[in-house]
């Protein structure tokens, strides 16, 4: 059982290392507390280690030293049938969407709870209802190909969360679009948010970050070198 | 629990139609070395139909007339068993009429017309007899011996009737097995691979069902059964090459002069029932352990 003090943190990381191959280290001793409902901006250049960070907290990855807990569980002795109960839990947003392209917007972020055994009639409820919220209720028909990249980021949103996920990770979620798109797809995760479902935002984008004015976590070759509350991306 | 078994077989179907030549490659594979494996079982019966006089070493058959009494009957007993040195008198077995006819009704298999002059009546008994010595002449001379009997018919020696049909078995068996075998590895090899395809054609999809939280099983069924119904089509294919070979052997054996043996070397239509049974059930168990492995070999994408 988890001991008191772990529960307080949604995630929390002790003194994680992750190295890739024999000798890339990518993420050096981390350790951090995220509390539940936190926004959090992970920043730092291109392999500094912010996209390990978040592989290591859903399980694709598996630190070579220290310890994950999410949710007051240590997630490293996670046997792997559990695996995919932990991930239910969590939703994922990327840079490119991630999207199938042969499913319409409805059935992309219907499959999300299709394949983890949802009825029909829940899906037939949920789905609708999380794309009004994602501004896309007119589209429910419309292909991937058929939607802009702002559009297309949405339905990926809506999909993150339909099932209502505890943690939201996004992984550069603007790094393909416009500024003035950016901002409307922050402000559907500030809104996400504020359900109660904590977000780690993975991102470079100086803008995005100085505007929301949350807690930042740096990185630079793997190391932690600044985490501060209110942050700005510097 | 319905949209889980809805959705598998949707998806099942859905990458059995996309991939639709290797699908064929993977089904004919499998049909053709079912096919030899059933050939292998048949083979093996109808040469059976004809050896089975012999099962079990026996190399000397004592054949007594019928209308033998009982003490000419034990008098040719006492007689084989005075001989312990050079005939293994524990294992020589006295077959009576009616074991006699049930035995001729499997010889005469395919000879109808010799079958219908035999009845339980008419028919001789016989002796069965394992010899001791490795000396054919040894044995040969007791068999003249017994030739003079009272009340014996005739004495079949094995060295006579099957020594060649035996050796040509043995080796047809053999030579069928291995290519059975040889054919259901490249079957597997092939279904394997078929499923590794779907897989990579679908490996966004499956990335996206790992990371929404879909179990490992649950993205794994679609392909075993997708792996499952090409080894079962294939043996469906099979059976129907079976049943055609068969058919076309026993018609054109019907027409061998009887007692030639070659008309003794067809199966019974009941045990051909069976053999397409077992067909069926490797083509299953081939086709969902080949996509078993490709599908857990695959799925940390």
């Amino acid at each position: 059982m988890p001991c008191a003090g772990k529960l307080v943190a949604m995630i929390r990381l002790e003194n994680v290392t992750k190295i890739y191959g024999s000798e890339t280290v990518a993420v050096r001793d981390a350790s951090f507390d995220i509390p539940k409902s936190q926004f959090v901006f992970l920043v730092g250049p291109s392999g500094s280690g912010k996209s390990t960070l978040l592989r290591l907290i859903n399980r694709q990855e598996q630190p070579e030293r220290g310890d994950v807990w999410v949710a007051g569980r240590n997630i490293n002795d996670l046997p792997a049938s559990r695996v995919p109960f932990l991930r239910r839990s969590m939703g994922n947003v990327f840079q490119d969407y991630k999207l199938l392209l042969n499913k319409t917007v409805f059935e992309n972020v219907a499959f999300s709870l299709e394949v983890i055994g949802k009825p029909r009639h829940v899906i037939e409820r949920q789905v609708p209802a999380v794309l009004d919220l994602v501004g896309l209720a007119d589209k429910q028909g419309r292909f991937p190909e058929q939607l802009s990249g702002g559009e297309q980021q949405r339905v990926s949103i809506a999909r993150a969360f339909v099932n209502r996920p505890l943690i939201l990770l996004a992984d550069e979620p603007t790094g393909n679009l416009d500024p003035t798109t950016s901002e409307g797809i922050m402000s559907l995760l500030d809104r996400i948010n504020e359900t109660g479902t904590t977000v780690v935002m993975a991102t470079h984008d100086h803008r995005v970050v100085n505007s929301m004015r949350r807690r930042v976590i740096q990185m630079d070759h793997g190391v932690i070198v600044r985490d501060q509350e209110r942050g700005v991306y510097e | 629990m319905f949209s889980r078994i809805s959705y598998a077989l949707r998806e099942t179907w859905a990458s059995f139609r996309r991939n639709l030549t290797l699908t064929a490659a993977a089904i004919l594979t499998s049909a053709v070395s079912l096919l030899l494996v059933g050939t292998t079982f048949l083979i093996q019966r109808a040469f059976e139909n004809l050896l089975v006089q012999w099962r079990g070493d026996v190399e000397m058959i004592v054949f007594v007339r019928s209308d033998a009494s009982a003490e000419q009957i034990g008098l040719i007993d006492s007689v084989l068993r005075s001989s312990p040195t050079i005939i293994d008198v524990n294992k020589l077995l006295y077959l009576n009429k009616t074991e006699s006819y049930e035995e001729a009704k499997r010889i005469f298999v395919g000879d109808p017309v010799t079958l219908s002059l035999l009845t339980p009546e008419s028919i001789p008994t016989q002796f069965k007899v394992v010899p001791l010595s490795d000396d054919p002449q040894l044995v040969r001379s007791l068999s003249d011996q017994y030739r003079t009997l009272p009340g014996v018919e005739a004495v079949a020696l094995a060295e006579d009737e099957f020594q060649v049909i035996s050796t040509l078995s043995n080796f047809i068996r053999v030579v069928t097995l291995v290519m059975s075998l040889v054919l259901l590895a490249v079957a597997v090899g092939l279904i394997w691979n078929t499923i590794r395809t779907a897989m990579f054609a679908r490996r966004r999809e499956i990335e996206v069902m790992k990371l929404v939280g879909a179990t490992n099983w649950f993205i794994r069924v679609p392909f075993m059964l997708e792996g499952l119904l090409q080894g079962l089509l294939g043996g469906v294919v099979s059976c129907g090459g079976l049943w055609a070979l068969n058919s076309a052997w026993t018609n054109g054996v019907a027409g061998f002069k009887p007692g030639t043996g070659i008309s003794s070397l067809v199966v019974p239509s009941s045990y051909l029932t069976s053999v397409m049974f077992i067909l069926l059930g490797i083509g299953a168990v081939v086709g969902a352990v080949g996509s078993a492995i490709a599908a857990t070999r695959f799925l940390d994408v």
